[in-house]
């Protein structure tokens, strides 16, 4: 299995940390300089973390362990309005940063209020094309036991909810994180900091879990494998986007328009085989963007199998 | 300032009533308020907010934020700090009424058919200005989805009731009631 590592150093030399990565069959997901300091986020095969750990000293630099790499998350708010925002959803959003995910804010359109609340269909769709949400409600204890927690009751990903008041049980959701609640300054004081460490923690256990998941009936191809091919697509490469690709769990968002390049995409081969015939490839609800699913092992075997049948 | 907050949910009443001071704190007015009391009902939803404010002290004489000289034919208002300017502005359309108040640049104003003495006396009371950075303190407290408000006024205390549907006649009389403890403060 790979594993998803970033390595905090200096630019010296670190062509050569680049070619280690490609020789033993690892990926560079994404790199970040800032005058002579590089952040390289890559992945590698778990087996050879070893020799990385090895050219990392030898290069002065350092390398951190990112749970959260590999995966893109989604903070909702009940608005978009300065009663939700910028804290504490973005404040939530930067902790995630900080283990490595690739996150998204998102309000809702008619999210704020207790039984005005709601969310529509196509909201729910945008949020389940995440790997994970973290919902963020208020203070009043009547309105996030009676009402608000009918926001994620039907999203089919997984869900952490975070709300002011101690409530033992909020249902729907995978994980809880209470004592947050409404906020109008920057989340900085020691025991805010630990929450949002509470919420960072929440959703690695999610996160990993889904791993775990994926393991159980392994992917055909890993993503960075899939984020590799597609980096050499032209349209990729002239993109303007901080992240064109960003990796999920169990596949891919490629931040390219669908109808101009799902044949270019389709087409990419990958261990013999068109990625078209290894992954779903459908239009993503955010506008200008494919999202790539990747097939199992087993569920391309089966269809394998099927059409060995019918061609007999 | 003293804050009293009453209720259903004892979460939510220490909860508000912190955002409320760091509310204050970042827009630098938390000593124009002298009283602050909120009521919330979570369960109805009824959400009231009572502010009795502090009087306004140290108007402004016209002189100290503008330098006045007589010209032909009225007087020119040469602003010197920036900050007054609206408030300035506004109090000499009152007097003056706008066809004799022409704003020539961003700092230079010109009244037609007045003198410098005429201005002299004149005196800009922050107090207005206080009142609007105080409600807007208010709307940014309050819930987004209680939509629907009814406000008490009266020249110290402000008293703003906020639900999600609509009142029950008894909501706006307990509203009312707190307004007018406000004011016998």
């Amino acid at each position: 299995m790979y594993q998803v590592l970033m390595f905090d150093g200096g630019v010296y030399k670190i062509n050569e940390f680049y070619e280690l990565i490609e020789d033993i069959g690892g990926f560079v997901i994404q790199k970040t300089t800032i005058q002579v300091q590089i952040l390289v986020t890559f992945a590698i095969p778990e087996e050879d973390r070893g020799i990385i750990e090895k050219k990392t000293r030898e290069l002065g630099g350092k390398l951190i362990d990112v749970p959260l790499a590999g995966s893109e998350i989604v903070v909702v708010g009940p608005t978009l309005g300065r009663h939700h925002m910028p804290h504490p959803i973005c404040d939530i959003a930067e902790s995630l940063r900080r283990y490595g995910a690739i996150t998204v804010v998102m309000g809702l359109a008619r999210g704020r209020g207790k039984q005005t609340a709601q969310i529509s269909a196509e909201e729910k769709a945008i949020i389940e094309e995440y790997d994970a949400a973290v919902f963020v409600v208020g203070n009043f204890r009547s309105c996030v036991e009676k009402y608000k927690y009918k926001l994620w009751e039907d999203i089919q990903i997984p869900v952490v909810a975070t709300c002011g008041p101690e409530i033992e049980h909020l249902p729907a959701c995978e994980a809880q994180v209470c004592g947050i609640g409404r906020k109008v300054e920057r989340m900085r004081r020691p025991e805010e900091i630990q929450k949002l460490e509470e919420v960072s923690s929440k959703v690695i256990q999610i996160v990993l879990a889904r791993r775990r998941d994926v393991d159980s009936d392994p992917l055909f191809v890993h993503p960075a494998e899939i984020k590799d091919r597609l980096d050499g697509l032209e349209a990729i490469q002239g993109s303007l986007r901080p992240a064109p690709v960003v990796l999920h769990v169990d596949g891919v968002r490629a931040k390219v328009p669908y109808d101009k390049y799902k044949d270019a995409i389709a087409a990419l081969e990958i261990y013999g085989r068109r990625l078209g015939e290894i992954a779903d490839i459908t239009p993503s609800r955010m506008e200008g963007s494919v999202l790539i699913k990747i097939k199992s092992r087993s569920q391309v075997e089966e269809e394998d199998a099927a059409k060995a049948k019918g061609s007999k | 300032m003293e804050m009293i907050t009453e209720g259903t949910d004892q979460y939510a009443q220490d909860s508000y009533a912190k955002l409320f001071e760091q509310i204050l704190l970042e827009m630098g007015i938390t000593n124009v308020l002298e009283k602050v009391r909120i009521l919330i009902r979570a369960d109805d939803p009824l959400f009231v907010v009572s502010v009795k404010m502090r009087k306004a002290a140290g108007a402004k004489p016209i002189y100290d934020v503008a330098q006045l000289d007589d010209k032909e034919g009225g007087v020119m208002v040469s602003i010197t700090d920036e900050g007054y300017a609206p408030r300035l502005l506004a109090l000499l359309w009152k007097t003056f009424g706008r066809d004799r108040v022409e704003q020539l640049t961003r700092f230079e104003i010109y009244i037609a058919g007045a003198t410098r003495m005429d201005l002299w006396e004149m005196r800009i009371s922050p107090e207005e200005e206080l009142k609007a950075q105080v409600l807007d303190a208010i709307w940014k407290l309050v819930p987004e989805g209680l939509k629907i408000r009814h406000t008490f006024s009266s020249p110290d205390v402000m008293t703003i009731a906020n639900t999600e549907h609509g009142f029950q006649p008894n909501w706006l009389a307990d509203a009312e009631k707190l307004h007018h403890e406000m004011e016998a403060d």
